[in-house]
């Protein structure tokens, strides 16, 4: 258990009157790969988001590093974790910019590497005038592959990825996925429906049939 | 030279002129007939007591009336600011009217002692109508300002969200917000400022003017008037905006939903939504 990084206890998830998810355990070691799967409104986005203290279970408890989840503990995940997630939005203005305004924040000065960026882009098919665009007028595609790009420039080993390969091409998937599970060390939480991630030493969780483990 | 006087039979011909926008309004079913004619009643008693009232306290002229009356000013302004930004009042009001009072306060004693030279800083017949002016100006970039960054909170949530999913601190992931709703509010007040004199002889020259004072006095006056307004709006409306973030976020660095007075819970609808249900207080 010492090398736990997020375990859920009982989850239960409601929302409004409506019960989505409930009896969810799970626990996540460091170096893990999971898949979630399910069919959508099962609540899978908000178990994701519940980590990063953007929203609250509704009945159970969530652990990070063996601690429960309080503001400090999602202040410390979202400086430990990268999320990428369904509908990116970095915001207006040239992608170049956001990427600043990512690189200027306290928690990230010492991380990212400006070296980094062009190989990763490259590896992600992206153009080098895609820094240019305004991000506004990305396609959803492109869009995704900056979150991508973004998570994997900030050097943090955690990965929560929601359905953050859903709109690539099936090549780019593959190179996507390739990517992410050559790093044994990386502890990854997908939630996707793409097939592409069904690999060798990824587990998966079918969320639809009552969250086993 | 005094101005003529305007009898009650020349107001109500000026009130006369009204039915030019109910009838428009109604046309086009803007829907602003009733409010319109709320605005134009309480503005007509408002001014009246007003009236009525300042006779008194110029006439007393007391430094602590007259501070008093202002600081009245100050709490009906950032009322009416939190009124107009859809907001609750309980965690703002305090925030808001301590900004209103600091920045507005400080920029009026500024002027009536470096600017106007006044041997009594609290003379009546200056610390009232400037600070009306200043006030009202603040107000109004306040409630630009206060209103834009609220609502642009809520409607790009996913987007400060991701900010601090990246590890941004709260101050950083606002920064964007609060950039882009400064500018909105100080926008009006620098249009004013640029084009004074070309498309508009501002209210307060006017007045001077027919009140009989020279142009150049008038014009004197209202630069370093222009200045004060856009100073203290600057001022409130940041002070404003900093000052609430530590009352409407919580502890994890979410807004606090429960300072949004109208619920709507359906995320589909967004936009054009904000006018049906605004009035009514």
């Amino acid at each position: 258990m010492q090398d736990e990084v997020i375990r859920y206890e009982n989850a239960g998830i409601h929302f409004g009157s409506k019960k989505v998810l409930s009896n969810f355990s799970l626990c996540i070691p460091k170096g893990k790969k999971i898949l979630m799967k399910g069919k959508s409104g099962t609540g899978k986005s908000t178990l994701l988001k519940i980590i990063l203290g953007f929203g609250k279970l509704s009945e159970g408890s969530v652990y990070y590093m063996g601690r429960p989840l309080s503001p400090q503990v999602a202040w410390q995940v979202r400086k430990d974790v990268a999320y990428v997630s369904q509908d990116m939005d970095l915001g207006e203005g040239p992608v170049r910019d956001l990427l600043d305004e990512v690189r200027s924040y306290h928690s990230n000065r010492e991380r990212v590497n400006p070296e980094k960026l062009h190989i990763l882009m490259r590896e992600l098919e992206l153009e080098k005038d895609m820094l240019d665009k305004n991000f506004e007028n990305l396609s959803g595609g492109e869009k995704q592959r900056i979150g991508i790009l973004i998570s994997l420039l900030l050097e943090r080993e955690i990965f929560l990825l929601d359905e953050a390969t859903s709109a690539l091409d099936s090549e780019l998937k593959k190179r996507v996925v390739d990517y992410f599970l050559k790093h044994t060390d990386w502890t990854l939480f997908v939630v996707s429906h793409d097939r592409e991630w069904e690999r060798d030493g990824v587990k998966i969780v079918d969320i639809g049939k009552n969250g086993s483990d | 030279m005094a101005s003529p006087d305007i009898s009650i039979p020349s107001l109500i011909l000026c009130f006369l002129l009204l039915v030019i926008p109910l009838v428009i309004s109604y046309r086009i079913k803007l829907r602003i007939s009733r409010t319109t004619l709320d605005a134009v009643a309480r503005m007509t008693v408002q001014l009246g007591m007003v009236g009525v009232f300042l006779t008194y306290v110029f006439d007393l002229n007391n430094g602590a009336l007259n501070l008093a009356w202002v600081l009245g000013m100050v709490a009906i302004a950032s009322y009416t600011t939190i009124r107009n930004v859809e907001l609750k009042m309980e965690k703002l009001f305090l925030p808001v009217i301590l900004s209103f009072t600091v920045a507005n306060l400080s920029v009026l004693l500024y002027f009536n002692e470096f600017v106007l030279d006044l041997g009594n800083l609290l003379e009546a017949r200056y610390l009232i109508p400037i600070g009306g002016m200043v006030l009202g100006n603040s107000l109004r970039g306040n409630i630009v300002g206060m209103g834009e960054f609220y609502e642009d909170i809520r409607r790009n949530e996913n987007r400060y969200l991701y900010s601090l999913s990246l590890g941004a601190s709260r101050y950083e992931a606002l920064i964007p917000y609060i950039r882009k709703c400064l500018r909105s509010a100080l926008r009006p007040t620098l249009a004013n400022i640029a084009t004074a004199g070309v498309v508009f002889l501002p209210g307060m020259m006017t007045g001077q003017i027919l009140g009989g004072a020279s142009p150049t006095l008038a014009i004197k006056y209202q630069i370093s008037i222009m200045v004060a307004l856009y100073v203290s709006t600057a001022m409130s409306t940041t002070f404003s905006i900093l000052s609430t973030i530590y009352t409407t976020f919580d502890e994890y660095g979410l807004v606090k939903k429960e300072i949004y007075r109208e619920k709507d819970r359906g995320k589909g609808k967004r936009k054009g939504e904000k006018e049906k249900k605004t009035h009514r207080t």
